[in-house]
């Protein structure tokens, strides 16, 4: 009789379970099957009057029940739960294509770049970065440099000159002279900074530009190691092999003193316009440190020898982003600096 | 300076290759070249021709002309030069067949100029004879870059470049001077010298019945071809043995000097000079002259006097053949602002040896310019007595070890021989090499010199790179230029975008910022006149940039980091590497808040100090950046007199000191174990009060237990009175070794309350 009624309200109530369409119909039903004044409890309530035998059958029944009824109740609200959180997710809907809010990324100078990778390149070969002054001495600039007063190879080099006797370096090469004074040999050495020339600006002319020098100094430095460093730095910067070649070329500072020619890598040879239709480009002069360099650095050139280059930052720079006006790049203007 | 592949070639017999391979070569082993260029080119197929008829065209200032042009017979033609008439031998060019002026005309008669020959287009060449075009032809002209060849005396010659030319491709060499031909006995004039270190050797020789008339056609030709202008026969005489032997050369009109010495000696000072260029310069004595008993002649190795040039009427010509020293001649020469083609060669180093032979192949040359020229006297010649250089000397090892290849001793001593040096026999791998006084006045002194003669001949593309053997050791290190790429990285990181200003400044930018012009360095050859001065700050620069960019953009980021560069009293200036930053925002507040945000990334701890404002800054929005102590740079927004629209605040840092301070070593502290309380406290302050006077006072009375006291927010309005605002700031308390009780913490917050109360603020508790 008991065990009928449980089943009958089981049955019942799993119906409704099934039948209730939100979370509030279900507490309520779950209020009246299993809830504390419910009618499983109020059932319960009613088995004191039996015998001990029947109290534990019915007892086992109506915890089966109860048992049957919560996981259906919990599986119930489970799935008003999920569905709850379906719609609040869904409700929780952006357009991801709508721009990011906040500052974006700046940007780095073009030669800053470059040279930073230079750097870095120089650093893993050896050489260490050395600076030095903008405003140089006629001593530095010049005469240690094996270019005396009154030498024809000042006109190679149109100087500005300051009041007080000094000058803006018109060549990162003074740095040479004081990285040998300071450091002495053994030297591997590299000095990238601006320099300044006398020239009229145009689209590929500026009396401001970045040069990057670049020296050693150890025993028996030959032509063939000059070579080595030269074709390893610029296939580092090309990111491919370049084929290189020297012909004699006059700077002061070096004897023998070189033209380094790449071959054209637009053209890999057979000429364009890029080139002149030569198949080669004018890339850097180098060369074997003059005796008389090392020695005004106090170097003796019996014992040491070395090699010397300039590379044109500037120039690398225009090459590597096909820059077309050297101006930009000291113009400010940051729909040109933002392409970096 | 250009070359005629004529002209080189008339000293290597034989010699054929083409010039673009020659121009190749050249570059490869000597000077760069910049070019090949063809000229005279009509002259491959020109004739000489007789004009046999000329006939009016109606309608037309051209006329129509028969010619009888030698080999090619006759020929009709349509032609508008006004000396075109019957009779004349001229040249002709068969260039084909058109109808000009409604007539066939059938090849062309040619001007000098067409031709190629001289720069005359006033009318077709008039010829005395058939003979008259002869060594005129086409001709390559190879231009070589004048700085690869400062240093090479000899190359500024037709002579030196075949010198090479036959030394690269193994031809053999003639010389164009032939020493036989100077006279001997007693010079027709007296030579004398005040300082033969200015002037080594003077040469001169006298010559009569000089005919003054244009040169012939191929000596015209010769000169044309590499850009000089034909004048006489005998200026343009002395103009090809320049350009052949690299010795300049001067002709005086005998009948205009006073007196029959000529001397070399300084200028007077203030001394007058009438040059061939119609100027008249005021000489000093660091100038130095060629003189006659009236006053000075020339400017040596500069330019010639207008007063005994060569005329019409010239008869008797002093020709002279000088050394000068290469640094008086250039310092005279930049003195006066008058470069010459003598100055450009005296101041590469002249070879005194070279002055004879010059006068040698003029004597040849003049014979033929002017028929009838008589020499008189003997080669008059003052010189510093020459002192043969020493010997170089090396081993066949260190040559090797230089050029970082092997090569036979035997092919070293073929190639400086092909040059002209001397070489010992090679004993025991040690060479001795004598250097040809042409290469010997500045050029080669050394062996590292002849490293260079044997690299290039032997060729550079025969040496194969080779790395060099060298200690592994790490290389001192560049702090500065880390941490100024460190200082980047934050700054684009948080979208600040670099720039790159000029070093120089305007009077106008630097009077406009009310910065001192007397700190700053000025340029006494600036390019500009808005470019006179160095930056002794990067302000101006950034608020160019600022300007600029405002016409694009609403707002923007962006920062420098450069040298401000500092007029020091002695020795060189200071220059002082610097950040400056600027947001700019065309609506709204600003940007300072966020650049003093940038400011405490890049310094941790760093205060905004509110200081009275510089003239360029906004009086109200000023403040000076401090950092463990030291002031290190300023925070402010432009003044808005220097911005029309919107706000551009600006950070500037000196970075050295930033860099000194930023060395502190970082140390590690436990984290607590005790759970930290935090309460709200609000001060009642005047409304320009600084926060951080509060904040400190707080934090004074806060005791031991505190951990921090942080801004949270500030309020203006009512129910506060006027002029009043109330600041809030979370305080944080705790303790190393408990969990504080709320008596304790009650403790704190009283004690503030009660200590603020004290020094006159009302709290909002």
């Amino acid at each position: 009789m008991i065990e009928e009624s449980i089943q009958e309200l089981a049955a019942r109530s799993l119906a409704r379970i099934a039948a209730a369409d939100t979370a509030e119909a279900l507490e309520a039903v779950r209020v009246d099957a299993v809830g504390r004044k419910g009618a499983l409890a109020e059932i319960s309530k009613g088995m004191g009057k039996l015998s001990p035998e029947e109290r534990k059958r019915i007892g086992q029944v109506l915890n089966a029940a109860k048992q049957q009824l919560e996981g259906a109740l919990d599986a119930r609200k489970q799935e008003f739960d999920e569905a709850a959180l379906r719609a609040r997710l869904d409700a929780e809907w952006v357009d991801l294509t709508l721009p990011a809010p906040g500052v974006g990324r700046g940007h780095l100078h073009p030669i800053t770049r470059i040279q930073r990778e230079l750097e870095e390149l120089f650093i893993s070969l050896g050489f260490t970065v050395l600076d030095g002054p903008e405003v140089e001495t006629e001593y530095y600039n010049f005469d240690a440099l094996n270019i005396p007063p009154d030498h024809p190879a000042r006109d190679m080099q149109d100087t500005f000159w300051l009041d007080g006797g000094n000058l803006l370096r018109t060549h990162t090469s003074p740095v040479q002279v004081r990285g040998m004074e300071r450091l002495g040999p053994p030297l591997r050495m590299i000095a990238p900074g601006r320099v300044f020339r006398n020239e009229s600006v145009d689209a590929s002319h500026e009396h401001t530009f970045y040069q990057l020098e670049g020296m050693m100094i150890d025993r028996d430095v030959s032509v063939a190691h000059l070579l080595y460093f030269m074709k390893t730095l610029l296939t580092e910067i090309f990111k491919k092999p370049v084929t290189v070649r020297l012909r004699p070329g006059y700077f002061p500072f070096v004897e023998p003193g070189f033209e380094l020619d790449i071959q054209c890598l637009i053209c890999g040879g057979p000429g364009c316009p890029v080139c002149k239709h030569s198949g080669w480009v004018e890339l850097l002069p180098c060369g074997l440190v003059n005796p008389n360099v090392l020695r005004t650095s106090g170097i003796d050139p019996d014992e040491w020898g070395g090699f010397a280059f300039g590379l044109g930052l500037t120039r690398l720079v225009m090459m590597r982003y096909g820059i077309d006006d050297i101006r930009h790049l000291q113009g400010g203007d940051l729909r040109f600096l933002e392409q970096f | 300076m250009k070359f005629s592949y004529n002209w080189i070639r008339e000293s290597i017999p034989g010699l054929e290759e083409p010039a673009a391979l020659v121009e190749r070569l050249i570059t490869m082993r000597t000077a760069e070249c910049e070019g090949v260029e063809a000229t005279g080119q009509l002259l491959a197929e020109a004739v000489v021709a007789r004009v046999e008829q000329v006939e009016p065209i109606e309608g037309s200032h051209n006329v129509k002309a028969v010619v009888d042009a030698s080999a090619l017979g006759r020929r009709t033609v349509v032609c508008g030069a006004k000396n075109c008439r019957a009779g004349l031998l001229t040249v002709y060019v068969p260039v084909g067949v058109k109808v000009v002026s409604g007539v066939e005309s059938d090849g062309m008669l040619a001007s000098g100029a067409e031709l190629g020959i001289n720069n005359d287009h006033e009318g077709i060449v008039e010829l005395g004879s058939a003979d008259d075009l002869k060594g005129c032809a086409p001709d390559f002209v190879i231009e070589i870059d004048n700085k690869s060849i400062t240093h090479r005396p000899d190359l500024w010659g037709h002579h030196g470049m075949a010198r090479e030319v036959a030394a690269i491709l193994n031809f053999p060499l003639t010389d164009p001077a032939k020493l036989e031909l100077l006279p001997e006995g007693p010079a027709a004039i007296q030579v004398s010298i005040d300082d033969l270190e200015l002037c080594p050797r003077y040469s001169a020789l006298v010559f009569e019945n000089v005919t003054v008339q244009p040169s012939p056609l191929w000596l015209q030709n010769r000169l044309t071809a590499i850009g000089l202008n034909p004048i006489n026969n005998i200026v343009d005489m002395t103009n090809f043995v320049m350009a052949e032997l690299a010795q300049p050369m001067h002709a005086f009109d005998a009948g205009l000097l006073q007196g029959g010495t000529i001397f070399v000696r300084s200028a007077k000072a203030g001394e007058s000079f009438r040059a061939l260029n119609g100027e008249t310069y005021t000489l000093e004595p660091a100038n130095l002259v060629i003189a006659d008993a009236g006053g000075a002649i020339a400017l040596a190795g500069v330019i010639g006097g207008a007063d005994s040039s060569i005329g019409g009427t010239t008869k008797r010509v002093v020709l002279e053949s000088a050394n000068f020293q290469a640094s008086s001649v250039r310092k005279t020469s930049a003195a006066l602002k008058l470069r010459t083609d003598a100055s450009m060669r005296f101041e590469k180093a002249q070879d005194p040896v070279n002055t004879v032979r010059a006068l040698a192949r003029a004597v040849e040359l003049l014979r033929e310019v002017s028929p009838g020229v008589r020499l008189v006297g003997g080669v008059a010649d003052v010189r510093r007595e020459p002192v043969a250089p020493p010997a170089i000397e090396f081993s066949h090892a260190w040559l090797e070890r230089k050029l970082g290849r092997t090569i036979e001793p035997e092919r070293v001593r073929r190639i400086l021989e092909s040059l002209a040096f001397g070489v010992s026999e090679p004993s025991s791998g040690e060479y001795s090499v004598t250097v040809p006084s042409w290469r010997a006045t500045k050029d080669v002194s050394m062996k590292d010199d002849l490293v260079e003669e044997v690299g290039r001949m032997v060729g550079y593309d025969s040496i194969e790179p080779k790395a060099p053997l060298v200690a592994a050791v790490v290389p001192p290190g560049s702090p500065s230029r880390r941490y100024q790429h460190e200082v980047r990285d934050l700054f684009t990181g948080n979208g600040y975008t670099e720039v790159y200003n000029y070093s120089f400044l305007s009077e106008e930018a630097v009077r406009a910022f009310g910065f001192d012009l007397a700190g700053h360095i000025r340029v006494l050859n600036p390019i500009a006149s808005n470019q006179e001065l160095m930056r002794a700050s990067l302000l101006p620069g950034i608020w160019k940039n600022v300007t600029e960019n405002a016409k694009h953009r609403e707002s923007f980021r962006l920062f420098e980091i450069g040298l401000e560069i500092h007029r020091r009293a002695e020795g060189l200036p200071e220059e002082v590497p610097h950040l400056a930053v600027a947001v700019y925002h065309r609506e709204g507040e600003g940007g300072i808040f966020e650049l003093k945000r940038m400011a405490e990334c890049l310094m941790p701890g760093a205060k905004a100090v509110p200081v009275a404002a510089r003239s360029y800054e906004h009086p109200a929005r000023a403040a000076e950046i401090e950092w463990h102590g030291a002031v290190v740079g300023r925070l402010f927004e432009l003044h808005p007199r220097l911005v029309e629209v919107g706000r551009a605040a600006v950070l500037d840092l000196d970075l050295k000191l930033v860099e000194a301070l930023n060395s502190a070593k970082v140390k590690y502290t436990p984290i607590r174990r005790y759970p930290s309380s935090a309460f709200d406290l609000s001060v009642i302050a005047p409304l320009r009060e600084h926060a951080v006077n509060l904040e400190t006072a707080i934090g004074g009375f806060a005791g031991p237990l505190l951990e921090s006291v942080q801004f949270v927010r500030q309020y203006a309005g009512a129910p506060l009175a006027e002029g009043m605002k109330s600041v809030s700031f979370r305080l944080t308390v705790g303790s190393a070794e408990r969990t504080l009780s709320s008596d304790e913490i009650a403790a704190v917050r009283a004690a503030i309350i009660e200590g603020m109360r004290g020094k006159g603020y009302d709290l909002r508790v």
